[in-house]
């Protein structure tokens, strides 16, 4: 019975929701959404960064980073980069870890073993803490 | 043995479910016995796709249960508003799904009217070249997508603030501790006898005994001479350890099965199965077939998925209620309470079913029928009174950041697992360190876990405050763990080096079935950097 009327109900529904569609004109929803949810940081990744999201992602935390900037210890840039590209939506509440600090990511990406991008994944920490 | 303790209620299974009925009946002023023979949400709680969710999928069978669960969503995003994030979901239409564009987006329409109850928002429609602004990782094959909201959480936290507050109103809690036997008097249930963490065994006595074992509540029941059939259905989950997308992203199984990909926090869930399960319910195994499960559902979606490294899984088992002839996926996620009187039991409850979302309302239902056997008249509270850490309002991370001197990012995760009580993690010890840069979580947050949360290894440990949790996989903070718990507990060296192994070796076991490329290089790292704890 409960199967049956919950069936009946949405057959009701999607008569009047299609009768809806065909008299009045969609209108485009993207900016309600993105609007809706910018406060709690749920923003898009541009699809350049969406293309190069696994390389951007891929530190293991060996701290070969810190060591080759000359940062052990510091916990900021760059030997805590995963820690901000794991946690990117909150990052706008981050911000004051990353301003006006300028560590030798060149130096630190020479050394990581797998190939992170440090000077990339920065730029897009500071794109994201900036909000 | 020590003389037995006495109470009003002795609470067994330290889930989510009965931390809420000790909880509740903590507040309604009973004297409360917690027993969990693990950790807390150490089970069917913790192996949860961490959601608080309405359900649009019982629409199809039940709108009723579908409105319980957003109202008892809507009691817990406002108890435990600290712990609660948004999680919302892009449902992306192929062609030849099982659902067109306009019957999914009828469902969100129907939706809609339940989700202010839960404080979310309604539903959008975005076409295929919006849906790719959102998230372009989609693949450019669909047809156009509706949006979702739901919440987030991370139950072991929830689990363990309800643990929190029940001792705060005067429970007793106690973690790796199982129920040997129950002590019966005739037909009625008047008590427990348990194995304590060091192996001491003890009675406790209680007017009425609860059954809030989830799957295992069958084999507990069995001890009280009453029957409780579940049809009990394994779920997995990959983990990985970064939040791949904003956006949760729901996609269809090659059985028409819906599977969802959910960022938390710092990292990313993709679940989940649900097949019917027969084994033991202590050892649930992850199989490699079940991964690819996932994997080939999901890449019809979002096929960069292969090119992420996950680092481990989840299994656990849903205490399904039982039902004969059903698809798994077509069984119901309602939840019975079950006096056990009526079958010569007496002094013996059991709730079994539900889900996570409702475990308030569960907590709630169960402790109306034991104060009712008991003759005891208070209300309920749980609704409105917040956990501990949702009291006020917390301060700006940054603040809090730049006054204990540490990383705003650190600051930010103190107060998703402590709200505005942060401060306190920070009394009674004056270290700053970063222990695991992965999270990032301080050293002071460990010691106040293990002093005052119950953690009693490196497990409870991970579930408590996130250790081992990220990328490495412990590879970089495992033995600084082991040593400041171990500091605190007051381990030999011995014992702090076999619970890094112990516990290396037991993650490798969640690992093992999804080690890719990328993954083994990891595991070269962490195998060299822990190599004096071969696993």
């Amino acid at each position: 019975m409960g199967r049956a009327d919950s069936l009946a109900k949405l057959a009701w529904a999607y008569g009047l929701h299609l009768t809806r569609r065909r008299i009045s004109r969609p209108r485009a929803q993207l900016r309600d959404l993105l609007d809706t949810y910018a406060a709690d940081g749920i923003v898009p990744l541009t699809p350049d960064e969406r293309a190069r999201h696994p390389k951007l992602i891929g530190c293991i935390n060996c701290g070969l980073c810190a060591f080759a900037a000359g940062r052990m210890g510091r916990t900021r840039l760059p030997d805590v980069a995963a820690s901000y590209m794991r946690l990117y939506a909150r990052l706008g509440g981050a911000s004051s870890d990353v301003e006006g600090d300028d560590p030798d990511l060149e130096a630190a990406a020479a050394a990581c073993p797998v190939g992170v991008p440090l000077t990339e994944v920065a730029a897009i920490v500071r794109r994201l803490a900036a909000g | 043995m020590t003389a037995p303790s006495a109470h009003d209620v002795c609470v067994i299974g330290g889930g989510v479910t009965g931390a809420g009925i000790a909880r509740d009946l903590a507040l309604r002023g009973l004297s409360v016995l917690l027993l969990e023979k693990g950790d807390w949400g150490a089970g069917t709680s913790g192996a949860s796709s961490w959601m608080i969710h309405g359900g649009p999928r019982y629409l199809e069978f039940d709108w009723d249960t579908t409105r319980r669960s957003c109202e008892d969503a809507g009691h817990i995003v406002t108890i435990a508003r600290h712990m609660v994030y948004r999680a919302v979901f892009l449902i992306p239409v192929l062609p030849h799904d099982r659902n067109n564009i306009e019957r999914m987006e009828t469902a969100m329409e129907v939706y809609d009217r339940f989700q202010p109850l839960k404080k979310a928002h309604p539903h959008r429609r975005l076409t295929a070249a919006e849906a790719l602004q959102v998230e372009p990782g989609l693949t450019p094959d669909l047809i156009g997508a509706v949006t979702m909201e739901e919440w987030g959480v991370d139950p072991h936290r929830l689990v363990y603030a309800n643990v929190e507050d029940a001792v705060a109103h005067g429970a007793r809690a106690l973690n790796h501790t199982r129920v040997t036997d129950l002590i019966r008097d005739g037909g009625k249930v008047i008590g427990v006898r348990y194995r304590g963490a060091d192996g001491a065994t003890a009675e406790a006595r209680a007017r009425v005994v609860v059954n809030a074992t989830g799957p295992w509540s069958p084999e507990i029941g069995a001890m009280a001479g009453a029957a409780v059939q579940l049809r009990p259905a394994k779920g997995i989950h990959i983990v990985y350890p970064h939040r791949i997308s904003n956006f949760a992203i729901s996609s269809e199984s090659i059985d028409g099965r819906d599977l969802l990909m959910v960022s938390h926090a710092g990292f990313t869930l993709l679940g989940t199965t649900d097949d019917d399960f027969y084994g033991d319910l202590d050892s649930v195994d992850v199989l490699a077939d079940e991964v690819d499960y996932l994997l080939q559902g999901f890449e019809r979606v979002f096929p960069a998925i292969r090119s992420y490294r996950p680092v481990r899984t989840t299994a656990g088992v849903r205490p399904t209620l039982f039902k004969w002839r059903r698809y798994e996926d077509e069984l119901s996620r309602r939840y019975e309470v079950v006096d056990h009187e009526a079958e010569g039991v007496d002094g013996f409850v059991t709730i079994a079913g539900g889900k996570l979302s409702m475990y308030r309302l569960m907590a709630e239902e169960t402790s109306d029928a034991v104060c009712r056997k008991l003759g005891h008249q208070a209300l309920c509270t749980t609704a409105t009174k917040p956990l501990p850490g949702s009291e006020s309002e917390m301060e700006p991370a940054a603040e809090l950041a730049r006054r204990c001197g540490i990383p705003a990012l650190a600051a930010i995760k103190l107060q998703s697992r402590h709200g505005s009580r942060t401060q306190r993690v920070f009394d009674g010890t004056a270290t700053r360190r970063v222990l695991c840069r992965c999270e990032p979580i301080t050293e002071a947050e460990l010691v106040y876990a293990t002093r005052h949360e119950q953690v009693r290894g490196l497990t409870d440990a991970f579930r408590r405050v996130g250790v081992a949790a990220g990328p490495c996989v412990g590879a970089s903070c495992v033995m600084r763990a082991s040593e400041v718990i171990g500091r605190e507990l007051g381990w030999s060296a011995a014992q702090r080096f076999d619970a890094a192994r112990e516990f290396m070796h037991d993650s490798w076991l969640g690992r093992a079935p999804v080690l890719g490329h990328a993954g083994w290089a990891q595991e070269e790292l962490a195998q060299g950097a822990l190599r004096g704890l071969a696993y």
